[in-house]
């Protein structure tokens, strides 16, 4: 088991409170995503964002005297099951550095680092992480999104697809290859209003509507070499190798949601169908599989390259997450999901964690490569 | 198997959820029949008092129920068979869908229709549809009628995930599978449901 620290209770404490007022917000986003303007000076929102912006890059006024520490996975899930017991997607709807800030911390110079956190004063946008691509799902290596030498630069032709906030992101990162081999794959910031060729659009889906998935068509958008990140950078760290990191961190993220969804829908439940039948055995799971993130995210802290425990962990939390839902519904009673909006809106929303970062079958593979090459007695 | 449950069946596979609805209910009394304060019923001439934004794209609608009401346990068992048919049905069409899906797709330069552990889905999706049938066309004992839906609920999800997040877009198909769920989640009283 692990024992969390001081430091490590704050960050939940705060991230529980912060998820108390994240559920208040969730209908109304679940009802009308783009309607974000009652949203943007929420107290979460902007403990969201700060927390995750490194101190130097802070706006005058901010109020947060501490930031998360990147490097610590552990304390990025002990924030994200708390914050997705409250509401997941209203957390995916907070314009913050999320994924992309991971990516560009890696990867950016100063003068990006300084631009990418500058776009994102003042909590009015959003970042991108344009990696997915519609015939290749999360697979970064099967990348087909080209970057075309163009005098000094390049230019972007492909497509992207299931990108959380690109229809309506400020700056983010794009993926492209150069050519054909692993290492050709680069990442650009980009500014989306700032360039031509780009065409954003948000995918109408079933749950989890706050993350406004989009697709995006890039049609020759002009990449200088200001924008392509990792260029101060060895040629093996540029690319895949950061891409493959920040996978890594968000797949056992996306547990994490998973475990804190499962969690409220637990307690939602025991709250207001008092003696429902299985509430202790459903809470029992959520809190196991919290265990198992909590642990596996420390194991990422400790060797960020072995996988094996987080592919585990992301294959039971999703898993359990979408059996928790299950359950609630029916020991709701009959139109329990009519009367109980919320927990109608979770059944929807835990449905997303199967596909994000890797479905339950690309995770099997990971498990059982995992079992072979001795990772998981390692 | 009766004629209604094939109509059923049929219907929901060659149609749509919200038809095969309108036949599992084409004799019932639904605001007396209904379990819980809502009815889920086809839209067809009737105003949703519940607006829920999947359903209604799939044509149905949510009608509430008197509070005090006599429970018709065996008319209940018969719309929870019919329904069962018609979530079968809709099953079926899906699982048509997503094969076709799957075998326009490669990875490895293979159709993804041909890996294992697809293959597998299909044929434990199949085997299940099977069994399930035998279940509703035999069975009407109110738990054993609560466990089918829950079987149900779970095949669909897995039809759902062959279509990968393709199938987490609103408008395709597979919202029909999501609909499914939450009609029967109206219709069937699980109370004594464990995880």
């Amino acid at each position: 088991m692990i024992e969390l620290d001081k430091g490590m209770r704050a960050i939940r404490d705060m991230a529980r409170q912060g998820g108390e007022e994240l559920r208040t917000r969730a209908l109304s986003i679940d009802a009308d995503p783009d309607d974000m303007a009652p949203h943007f000076d929420s107290p979460v929102f902007a403990l969201v964002r700060q927390s995750k912006t490194p101190l130097e890059f802070r706006e005058p006024g901010d109020h947060l005297k501490w930031s998360l520490d990147s490097d610590s996975c552990l304390a990025d899930v002990v924030g994200m099951v708390e914050l997705g017991r409250g509401d997941a997607a209203t957390l995916f709807a907070c314009p913050s550095p999320a994924l992309a800030g991971v990516f560009v911390d890696l990867l950016g110079d100063a003068e990006q680092k300084q631009r990418f956190y500058t776009r994102l004063h003042g909590g009015r946008t959003w970042t991108f992480f344009a990696m997915t691509e519609p015939d290749h799902g999360s697979d970064a290596t099967a990348i087909t999104t080209r970057l075309d030498k163009d005098g000094d630069g390049y230019r972007l032709h492909g497509a992207k697809r299931y990108v959380g906030n690109a229809a309506r992101g400020g700056i983010g990162v794009v993926f492209g290859r150069t050519g054909r081999s692993a290492l050709s794959i680069r990442a650009a910031l980009i500014e989306p209003d700032a360039v031509t060729g780009w065409t954003a659009t948000r995918l109408d889906t079933v749950g989890l509507r706050g993350a406004c998935l989009s697709e995006i068509r890039l049609d020759g958008v002009p990449v200088t070499r200001d924008m392509l990140l990792g260029e101060h950078l060895p040629t093996t760290r540029r690319g895949i190798w950061g891409a493959v990191k920040t996978f890594n961190n968000m797949r056992i993220q996306v547990a994490a949601a998973a475990v804190g969804t499962a969690l409220g829908i637990a307690e939602y439940v025991e709250e207001h169908r008092k003696g429902a039948p299985g509430a202790a055995l459903a809470l029992a799971r959520a809190d196991a599989a919290r265990e198992l993130v909590y642990e596996a995210a420390a194991r990422i802290d400790r060797d960020p390259d072995r996988g094996y425990l987080s592919s585990a962990a992301k294959l039971g939390a999703t898993r359990m997450a979408v059996r928790v839902a299950r359950w609630a519904t029916g020991a709701m009673g009959p139109a329990g999901l009519i009367e109980h909006p919320l927990l109608e809106k979770w059944t929807r929303d835990v449905c997303a964690f199967e596909f994000m970062d890797g479905t339950t079958n690309i995770q099997r593979l990971h498990v059982a490569r995992g079992l072979q090459t001795g990772d998981a007695d390692a | 198997m009766s004629t209604v449950m094939l109509r059923c069946e049929r219907t929901g596979r060659e149609e749509s959820l919200a038809a095969g609805l309108a036949v599992a209910l084409s004799d019932v009394d639904v605001m007396a029949t209904a379990p819980g304060g809502y009815a889920a019923v086809p839209a067809t001439d009737r105003d949703t008092e519940f607006v829920n934004g999947l359903a209604e794209r799939e044509g149905i609608a949510f009608i509430a129920c008197p509070a005090d009401r006599a429970p018709d346990t065996y008319r209940l068992a018969e719309v929870s068979r019919r329904l069962a048919a018609v979530r079968l049905g809709v099953i079926r069409r899906s699982l048509d869908l997503a094969v076709e899906h799957l075998s326009g797709r490669e990875s490895g330069g293979e159709p993804l229709v041909r890996k294992q552990m697809i293959t597998a889905t299909i044929a434990d999706v199949m085997a299940e549809v099977e069994m399930l049938r035998a279940y509703a066309t035999s069975q009407s004992d109110p738990a054993a009628l609560a466990e089918l839906h829950t079987r149900l609920d779970e095949v669909g999800w897995e039809v759902t995930t062959l279509f990968g997040a393709a199938g987490y877009i609103a408008d395709h198909p597979a919202r029909a599978l999501y609909v499914s769920a939450i009609v029967a989640s109206v219709w069937i009283d699980r109370e004594g449901v464990t995880p």
